[in-house]
């Protein structure tokens, strides 16, 4: 990989989406690298993200595709400039909101390759990924944190992914309490389950409709073109057609292993 | 009110399991549609009031009276929701 000026990238892989970051200040660059050490990827092909200083002019705070196809996001101070061939972050002061524009251009590379950011814990078990979604405060770092070390994924936002013919859970660097570095893999999907916080471990099945109508507010999602948010549905609806949806009331105790499992 | 019916075309929409999810894009608003909405959704385009009456009532053994308060009623629902328009050019 070239350098951008005379700035080596810091390569790293999130969901198998490489991506060259050039980051030019080293106050930026050390906490980047150690934040994302599980994730470094040695590429020749990684998506160009250049970072640059605060822009002064472009102010509008919606996300925005244009004609040309590039999209833009200005989040607090910082903004995304996404173009068919790379990505420049301008006005990025710490290693968070480098983060947050992270998981913004994410949810934008890997929509046409069937692949979303959600807002869900990621736990393992017998080779095989339980997806625990819902809002914040819905329990997913409790999830997290009820489940075995080692086997949690993520305890904040989940990555799933269409490939090799089955949707597939990534890890990610994307997490909330836990705090922890993440694991770079991926494990197939065996259950998606909304949380819901009840006095007793139930497990509820829903239809293609329901799990539709409760993936969907805790979808990360910031395109605001009508044909991405048909590729939206249209991904989602493949998954809850593939992968078994449910509603899981749960007392925020371990027992509900006992009821996923089942 | 016999304007040409017309759904948003800002819209996303899929059927699921014969009901349809629209989503609008510029506020991401989920909109579900009820069984009998999901039908005007799919065979309103286009069509004018009159045609659409004279469609459900015959394949739904409903009176033609009956079905066109009742349509009338939803595409006032649906167009004050910003899903649904009849165009005022046609009204006659």
């Amino acid at each position: 990989m070239e350098p951008v000026d005379n700035c080596l990238p810091l390569q790293i892989s999130i969901g198998s989406v490489p991506l060259s970051l050039f980051i030019r200040e080293a106050a930026l660059l050390e906490p980047a690298t150690r934040r994302y050490r599980e994730f470094r990827h040695n590429s020749e092909n990684g998506f160009p993200v250049v970072l640059k200083k605060p822009e002064v002019v472009l102010k509008k705070p919606e996300a925005r595709t244009q004609e040309s196809g590039e999209f833009s996001y200005l989040l607090d101070d910082a903004r995304l400039i996404l173009r068919a061939q790379d990505a420049e972050f301008h006005g990025v002061r710490h290693e968070y909101a480098l983060d947050s524009l992270l998981r913004i251009l994410l949810t934008m590379v890997l929509l046409p390759q069937r692949g979303f950011l959600l807002h869900g814990a990621t736990v393992v078990r017998d080779g095989r990924a339980y997806i625990f979604f819902g809002r914040s405060g819905a329990g997913k770092s409790t999830v997290a944190s009820l489940s075995p070390k080692g086997s949690v994924l993520t305890d904040e936002i989940s990555l799933l992914r269409y490939s090799n013919g089955c949707w597939q859970a990534h890890g990610t660097p994307f997490w909330g309490e836990f705090r922890a570095a993440g694991q770079n893999r991926l494990v197939p999907v065996a259950g998606l389950y909304l949380l819901k916080q009840a006095r007793e471990e139930r497990v509820e099945t829903l239809d293609a409709r329901l799990a539709l109508r409760a993936l969907l507010p805790c979808v990360l999602f910031f395109a605001s073109k009508k044909y991405e948010h048909e590729t939206l549905l249209r991904t989602l609806l493949g998954l809850v057609e593939q992968i078994p949806c449910h509603r899981l009331h749960f007392r925020r105790n371990a027992e509900f292993w006992r009821v996923v499992a089942a | 009110m016999n304007g040409q019916i017309t759904r948003n075309p800002k819209l996303a929409w899929r059927e699921v399991d014969g009901e349809m999810v629209i989503i609008s894009p510029e506020d991401s608003q989920v909109h579900e549609l009820n069984e009998t909405a999901s039908l005007v959704w799919k065979h309103a385009e286009g069509k004018t009031l009159d045609e659409l009456v004279e469609k459900i009532s015959a394949e739904y053994e409903v009176a033609r009276e009956t079905a066109r308060a009742d349509l009338e009623e939803l595409l006032a629902a649906l167009g004050e929701k910003q899903l649904m328009f009849v165009s005022p050019e046609a009204k006659g």
